[in-house]
């Protein structure tokens, strides 16, 4: 019999239901912003997991592509009046087409050396987002970036003004599912299968006939919709658009999170997700050092843990129910 | 014309700046196969520390490069000890994301240390010369000429000690120099100091040139990996034309079409050599 919480399916309903009933229980609002920002990192993170994780293409640029999607939803509702309910849908689909032109000529390349060529992208979007004042305010950023509009459901009526909104904790949440749900259909299907695959050896996946930079390009692609989608969301959460966000620094911690909850697995990007939003706060007292604790983290963490804290859990959980069996075996055979 | 040949010129001082950026970085893909990202950050770490000695010590500028080196040279060492080879036989990637750690550490070091604010380190070479309406900063010309030589040196170094030797037969053939004897231990230590002090000394020169920042190391390194990427791979005379290549047409895109947007441009000839050669310039087939 499979208990509770070894059936993947009964796991997450569990962990979606008390992820609603969360900030009922804290009601600090405060806490409520956190968990909205964890929540949107989950997308990252899981989009960010895809490559890295999956594949074993490590790209620097999802902070970048989290930009891009940011801008271009912010320019379609501010200029040209398109819904956010649209815009949730157009920004990362047009995220995902500017992945392709990018992602082409860089998959040509393999190891670092992808990303590095992810990171001068992450360099490019950056400085464009800072200096093409016309389109997206420089420095100075966009203000009152609007949240989406009033949603009628089932005769109740959502509304998404105001901080700490818990029905924008609920879309983040509902985004956040389905970033997870995609990767878990995606990593049970051929093309995950592939993914794995390339990941392992990628000469020989080539050589069994496998065409993989279609599949490279695919999961580079899927990984900039996520970003896109997690761009969206944050933009019309904060308000306040400027490039700041989406710098180097930022594809880095995105980076940190999948190795620290542990890259490859479906729980692992949603817990160093979680962490790496939390993190700041517990490490409140040393601001100063904060790049420091983070680098050290990461170093410490890819030595020791390379395989990050979900699969840490899971072993150390496997072995302790292991040792409780066999004493249980051994008090009943020594009783018999 | 005579701004074209002002703006080669200008290019060929910050290309050889590159080329010291990418000539450690090559040397350590070469031998170790890794990634060195951190290599930025530890250069703006030996530029502060060039200010710092040439300010508080009253040293002048190449006294204070030449103490930052050694000191630079032993950080490199410690990086490669207990940053890399823990996971020299983990998979590549394990190495890069220790590199993308040690930056963020050496950042933060330097921010904590040295501050935020911008340093340029004073030099007493101020004069310009006019050739026939082409100006040429005695600045530009000791930062050229500098980067040359010790270009030249490590070569040397490189080609003749049995060292050099040792270095090079790693690079080549890892297994068949271990059976020969070579202590790969020392040779890794060796390289990174090498690097690492080549990184200090481009580092002192870009705070001469331009100035020292948060932030300026990563670019630099991206930079140096450009030219990696341009020159080809592991190859010494590749980092050499490919930091050359890649200074002019910075500077020629600062000059002729935006200063706004020229690291955009820079980058987008890489990816360009990218697909169209993806062995590089100078790389091996």
């Amino acid at each position: 019999m499979r208990r509770f919480y070894t059936n993947p399916l009964m796991f997450s309903l569990v962990a979606v239901a008390v992820a609603l009933a969360l900030p009922h229980a804290f009601k600090s609002p405060y806490y409520i912003h956190l968990m909205t920002l964890a929540l949107i990192w989950i997308v990252l993170a899981q989009g960010q997991n895809l490559t890295q994780g999956f594949v074993g293409y490590v790209s620097i640029a999802q902070a970048g592509f989290m930009g891009i999607g940011a801008y271009i939803s912010t320019l379609l509702t501010m200029n040209f009046g398109v819904s956010v309910w649209a815009t949730l849908v157009i920004a990362p689909l047009l995220t995902g087409a500017m992945a392709i032109i990018a992602g082409y000529p860089s998959l040509r390349v393999k190891g670092h050396y992808f990303s590095i060529v992810t990171l001068a992208y992450n360099m490019v979007i950056f400085i464009v987002l800072m200096t093409f004042k016309a389109l997206t305010g420089g420095e100075a950023g966009i203000p009152d970036v609007p949240r989406p509009s009033e949603l009628t459901l089932f005769g109740y009526v959502f509304s998404f003004e105001g901080r700490s909104n818990l029905n924008y904790y609920a879309l983040a949440l509902l985004a956040a599912v389905l970033a997870t749900t995609c990767c878990a259909l995606v990593l049970h299907s051929r093309a995950g299968r592939v993914m794995l695959a390339i990941r392992q050896n990628e000469d020989l996946a080539e050589a069994m006939g496998v065409m993989t930079s279609r599949y490279k390009l695919f999961a580079f692609v899927m990984s900039s919709i996520f970003a896109g989608l997690a761009g969206t969301l944050y933009a019309h959460y904060i308000g306040f658009l400027n490039p700041e966000p989406f710098g180097v620094d930022q594809s880095l911690n995105i980076i940190l999170a999948v190795i620290l909850g542990g890259s490859g697995t479906l729980t692992g990007p949603i817990v160093g997700a979680v962490s790496v939003i939390f993190l700041p706060e517990l490490l409140r007292f040393a601001d100063s050092f904060r790049l420091i604790i983070y680098g050290s983290i990461l170093v410490i963490a890819t030595i020791f843990l390379p395989k990050g804290l979900v699969p840490l859990f899971v072993t150390t959980w496997q072995r302790l129910r292991t040792r409780k069996t066999v004493a249980a075996d051994n008090k009943g055979t020594s009783k018999a | 014309m005579i701004e074209l040949l002002q703006q080669i010129l200008n290019g060929l001082a910050i290309g050889s700046v590159y080329t010291l950026v990418a000539l450690g970085l090559t040397v350590v893909f070469g031998i170790l196969g890794i990634a060195h990202f951190a290599h930025g950050s530890l250069a703006m770490f030996g530029g502060y520390l060039t200010f710092v000695f040439s300010t508080t010590m009253g040293l002048s500028f190449f006294a204070s490069m030449a103490l930052a080196m050694p000191v630079g040279a032993v950080m490199g060492m410690l990086i490669e000890r207990f940053g890399y080879r823990p996971v020299r036989d983990a998979p590549h990637i394990n190495a890069f994301i220790i590199a993308l750690g040690l930056t963020m550490m050496l950042e933060g070091g330097n921010l904590l240390i040295f501050g935020a604010d911008q340093v340029i380190i004073q030099t007493p070479y101020q004069q310009v010369f006019d050739f026939g309406g082409i100006f040429v900063a005695q600045l530009r010309m000791v930062v050229i000429v500098t980067a040359v030589t010790l270009v030249a040196v490590v070569t040397l170094l490189l080609l003749k000690t049995k060292t050099g030797k040792s270095v090079r037969a790693v690079a080549q053939n890892r297994h068949a120099a271990v059976l020969m004897g070579v202590n790969v231990n020392f040779v890794s230590s060796v390289v990174f100091g090498i690097s690492s002090a080549l990184g200090v000394a481009a580092g002192a020169l870009i705070g001469a040139l331009l100035a020292l920042a948060p932030g300026v190391g990563e670019s630099f390194a991206v930079k140096g990996f450009a030219v990696l990427i341009l020159g080809g791979l592991g190859s010494l005379p590749g980092a050499i034309l490919g930091g050359l290549v890649l200074g002019v047409s910075e500077s020629l895109a600062a000059g002729f079409i935006s200063s706004a947007y020229k690291d955009v441009i820079s980058f987008l000839i890489m990816i360009l050599v990218l697909l169209v050669m993806p062995q590089g310039l100078m790389g091996k087939k």
